[in-house]
């Protein structure tokens, strides 16, 4: 019997709640494609956006690929500057938009429910319309890599007027594109929102909510805030590329600043819309491989919080050399150092559940440890980037290349490979291969570090990121980074492979797959059945 | 005020950092009061960054060592000490605020742009900079000279490959200057690691920044806001000099402008604007347009064999002058002067089978400058 | 109103004990300590636009 701890109490679920699963007369679902088209089973579409998200990963992978293989050696091999531009800005597009964030989503779709004791989601339907918009978007945002002028040239920033007056034609197809995006991440908020809030099982309250739920909570606030400013943002490009105003164009009286402001107003809130669920994972991963409660979980919620609010009010911060006023410099410089005051608590958190744990190490716990140390060093780049002085020499180089790389990949993308270890055994019924996830994490860990940390080497020599070419000076660093690019995308196929030899077959997993996982998901059996929890589980809190 | 930080750095100095200074690992200290508390903020932050990483991280290698399940570590299971978590709330506060008052010291410094000696316009345009000394009457632009050959691999590779400029920005050292940034078309960013400036140049903008170097010398650096196609190849190279090589300098500059001016009243022979032309054309045209005349369709067409080029001399020199709006094509009127535009001009009408046998005289287009 | 106030507070330090945040919960009155969190949003924002213009001064 699992000790009683708090937040996450133990809980006895009524077992018919579980054989009633499939008992029911549910009509049979459509064959084939059909099914997946018209699913509206939060587990099946959970597994469309995480298949989505991953297909999108290689792609924006071989983007990467091609951008280091051209910064291999000083000199222009491969392919001409043109064609550079677009792979850093479609790497970065692609990433973003369609592979972390879909892949949260997608973990969302599948644990929430489980995780709160719901039947699915509130809005089945809309869940359905907001998967099936992200391949409409991408495809559409892929498709302008073969259209005369090519693709988006400008950064995943797409600072105007670069991208306005200057853009490639295919500019508009980018706008419609990321507008459709953005309306499927709008109403796959909703839709998460409306279920955490109003089908948590009878008697779990807001704070007895696992951690990952809570935080997606945080993070579709988020989104619903930001998600709009980004579609004004991007209409307003699209009416001065096509219908002649001048919103960004200074020869018309325009302001291309404010592009700036209002990117960024969306761009940092962003941020932590891909780090705030990779906290919920690893907050979920850590106490249940130290055998321990999470320690602090009422300041992890309230940290969160804060974070949040913190985001909307650093977004300049990014703007530190385009010659903001002397009191707006001050002004965002002091938030932005403030936000390492809430991380700092995470982070200590974390580290104070491991203390006088009794800790082992499974797959989703490496990538959990590996997330804190490396995710900690990105912070402390980040909290030197947020030295406006000492900015003026970063901004803009490979420091800062490799600072949001060491929070995007062995951050938000580790966090992510530890959810999916940490669950397939609840998806399929079977473990991982603990061999082959623990040669994917080394050969993971190694890359990564060769990948980013000499990049930070290169920005403070003095490389600007987003060059096809470097002065002589930065080829050993250029030279290390491409090498570990390399091994990081290849070893990333050893975890395809764990993934499909999984869904085939494998050790079988209890229910409770995981010694020490408390949380309600591990009450259902493994594979979870299509329909769980159609009648509430009851929810017995572990009193405090 | 500053000098417990700056001591801060000299014992990061004295750890053995000044080896990375050397190998260029790490972030210069410049030839600036500025870049040298630059520096000092940046050591200062580092190593309170190792010191927080070291003690974070030990305590969490500790547990993960000592409290192995493997070795039958037996859980305990507390949960929350509101006085631990205040603790490590308030110190993390305290460094913060710690760092916060050197650094609003330095950025208050770099802002104070006043009482300066000489101010200098500093323009982006895709792909170069053009410089103006105000009230000086000289002014140029500033091209990346590295050839073409280097970068596609067909000569070895010099020394200063892509960081050296047809005409450096020549200032004094000694004398504050104020650095005036603005852009003729997209965002730049203008950017000389040594001097510790970094200012986005913006079209409508006009920025503000200032420097003043305490050592002649040579000191390098590149556009650092993404440009379009050739932003890698935009760099900025400043030759600061004593402040009477300087003015030699300046009085040097004025007198050949005076002699640039003459050519444009005189009559020029084919073939010495063909190769002043072909010049001119290498190092601003062939980026987009090829040195074969190619182009790569349709973002930057083709010039030989172009029926309409070839068909409309005052067309040609009207897309060199002004540019094709809301296509890729900048306006030269200001970048190049008459005889350059006349020679560039000719040289495309008569390259690549494009024989039109058309001499364009500097005359002719300074006086569709003056229309 | 104080108890309101310090919960807040502990809430933007991300400090809180478990006990304390029983209590809060159940009071069962959401909207004192959403107005109360908007409340010291404002004054935390307008603190620090202060502490900037006395430093740029």
């Amino acid at each position: 019997m699992a000790p009683k701890l708090p937040p996450q109490p133990p809980l006895q679920h009524s077992t018919t709640a579980v054989a009633d699963g499939q008992a029911h007369g549910h009509a049979a679902p459509p064959k084939g494609i059909w099914r997946w088209l018209l699913t509206t089973n939060h587990k099946e579409i959970g597994t469309l956006y995480l298949i989505f998200s991953l297909t999108m990963f290689f792609i924006g992978g071989i983007f990467a690929l091609v951008v280091r293989a051209e910064l291999f050696q000083p000199g222009l091999q491969l392919i001409e500057p043109e064609f550079f531009n677009q792979m850093t800005t479609m790497h970065g597009l692609i990433m973003v938009f369609a592979a972390v964030m879909p892949a949260f989503t997608g973990l969302a779709n599948w644990m929430i429910p489980l995780q709160i004791g719901a039947p699915d989601m509130a809005l089945p339907r809309l869940n359905n319309f907001s998967f099936w918009l992200l391949p409409v978007a991408f495809t559409l945002l892929l498709s302008t890599l073969f259209m005369p002028g090519g693709g988006p040239n400008f950064g995943w920033t797409f600072y105007a007027p670069l991208s306005t007056n200057y853009g490639p034609p295919s500019t508009t197809f980018f706008i419609l594109a990321l507008h459709i995006a953005g309306i499927s991440s709008i109403l796959g908020a909703i839709n998460i929102i409306a279920t955490i809030l109003n089908m948590r099982a009878p008697g779990m309250r807001l704070m007895d909510m696992p951690l990952f739920v809570w935080t997606w909570l945080v993070t579709a606030f988020l989104l619903i805030a930001v998600m709009p400013v980004l579609a004004g943002v991007i209409t307003m490009m699209l009416m001065d590329i096509n219908f002649g105003t001048s919103f960004f164009n200074a020869a018309g009286g325009g302001d291309p600043v404010l592009f700036q402001h209002l990117f960024w107003f969306f761009g940092h809130p962003e941020v932590y819309i891909m780090i705030l669920p990779a906290f919920g994972i690893v907050s979920a991963i850590i106490p249940t491989f130290a055998r321990k409660p999470l320690f602090g979980y009422a300041s992890m919620v309230y940290a969160t919080a804060a974070i949040a609010l913190l985001s909307f009010l650093v977004w300049a911060h990014h703007m530190f050399v385009v010659g903001l006023p002397l009191v707006a410099e001050l002004f965002f410089m002091y938030s932005t150092m403030l936000i390492a005051v809430p991380t700092g608590v995470k982070v200590f958190n974390w580290i104070t559940t491991l203390f006088r744990g009794s800790i082992s190490f499974e797959s989703p716990m490496l990538f959990a440890l590996a997330f804190v140390v490396l995710f900690t060093i990105g912070g402390f780049s980040g909290l030197m980037l947020a030295i406006a002085p000492a900015d003026f020499q970063y901004h803009d180089t490979y420091f800062v290349v490799a600072h949001f790389h060491y929070v995007l990949v062995p951050g938000a993308i580790f966090a992510i490979m530890a959810g999916v270890y940490y669950w397939l055994p609840k998806w399929t019924g079977h473990y991982p291969n603990e061999r082959l996830a623990q040669w994917h994490f080394w050969f993971s860990v190694i890359g990564v570090n060769l990948t980013f940390f000499p990049m930070h080497f290169a920005g403070l020599a003095g490389m600007p990121r987003r060059i096809p070419d470097y002065a002589l000076q930065f080829a050993d660093f250029n030279l290390l980074s491409s090498i570990g690019a390399f091994f990081f995308g290849a070893s990333q196929l050893l975890f395809v492979l764990g993934v499909i030899l999984c869904v085939r077959g494998g050790k079988k997993a209890p229910a409770k797959a995981w010694e020490g996982a408390v949380d309600l998901e591990w009450s259902v059996p493994s594979p979870a059945p299509l329909h769980t929890f159609e009648t509430p589980p009851v929810f017995h809190r572990a009193s405090t | 005020m500053h000098s417990w930080w700056r001591w801060l750095s000299v014992i990061s100095l004295a750890m053995g950092i000044s080896q990375a200074q050397a190998n260029g690992w790490n972030m210069p200290i410049g030839v600036t009061d500025t870049s040298g508390d630059i520096y000092g903020l940046h050591m200062t932050i580092f190593w309170i960054c190792v010191v927080i990483g070291v003690l974070v991280f030990g305590a969490m290698f500790y547990s993960l060592f000592r409290y192995r399940y493997s070795k039958g570590a037996k859980a305990s299971h507390f949960h929350e000490h509101t006085g631990v978590e205040v603790l490590w709330t308030v110190i993390p506060l305290l460094i913060l605020v710690g760092m916060a008052v050197p650094a609003t010291a330095t950025l208050k410094d770099m802002y104070d742009s006043s009482d300066a000696e000489l101010d200098v316009m500093v323009t982006g345009q895709q792909w170069r900079w053009r410089y103006e000394y105000l009230g000086e009457d000289v002014a140029f632009t500033s091209n990346m000279s590295t050839p073409r050959a280097q970068i596609s691999g067909e000569e070895t590779r010099g020394e200063h490959y892509l960081l050296e400029v047809d005409e450096p920005l020549v200032l004094p050292i000694n004398r504050k200057i104020r650095l005036l940034m603005t852009s003729d078309d997209v965002i730049h960013s203008w950017w000389v690691p040594d001097l510790a400036v970094k200012q986005d140049s913006i079209p409508g903008f006009i920025n503000e920044n200032w420097v003043k170097i305490n050592e002649p010398g040579i000191y390098r650096g590149q556009c650092a806001e993404l440009c379009g196609i050739d932003h890698g190849f935009m760099p900025v190279v400043v030759h600061a000099m004593e402040e009477a090589a300087f003015e030699d300098w300046l009085i040097g500059r004025k007198e050949a402008a005076a002699e640039k001016a003459m050519g444009v009243d005189r009559e020029w022979a084919m073939a010495e604007l063909a190769e002043r032309g072909e010049s001119v054309y290498q190092s601003i045209c062939s980026s987009c347009h090829q040195v074969d005349g190619q182009g790569s369709p349709p973002a930057f067409p083709a010039l030989a064999n172009n029926e309409q080029l070839i068909s409309d001399v005052d067309w040609h020199i009207d897309k060199v002058l002004n540019g094709v709006s809301g296509a890729a094509m900048p306006a030269f009127r200001s970048t190049l002067n008459p005889v350059e535009i006349a020679a560039v001009v000719t040289y495309t009408r008569n390259a690549w089978g494009n024989d039109t046998g058309d001499v364009v005289q500097p005359s002719t287009v300074a006086e569709q400058i003056s229309e | 109103m104080w108890s309101v106030v310090k919960s807040v507070l502990a809430a933007l330090l991300g400090v809180q004990s478990n006990q304390q945040r029983q209590e809060d919960f159940s009071s069962g009155k959401p909207t004192a300590y959403i107005v109360t969190g908007i409340v010291i949003t404002l004054l935390f924002i307008l603190v620090l636009i202060f502490l900037a213009r006395f430093a740029a001064r």
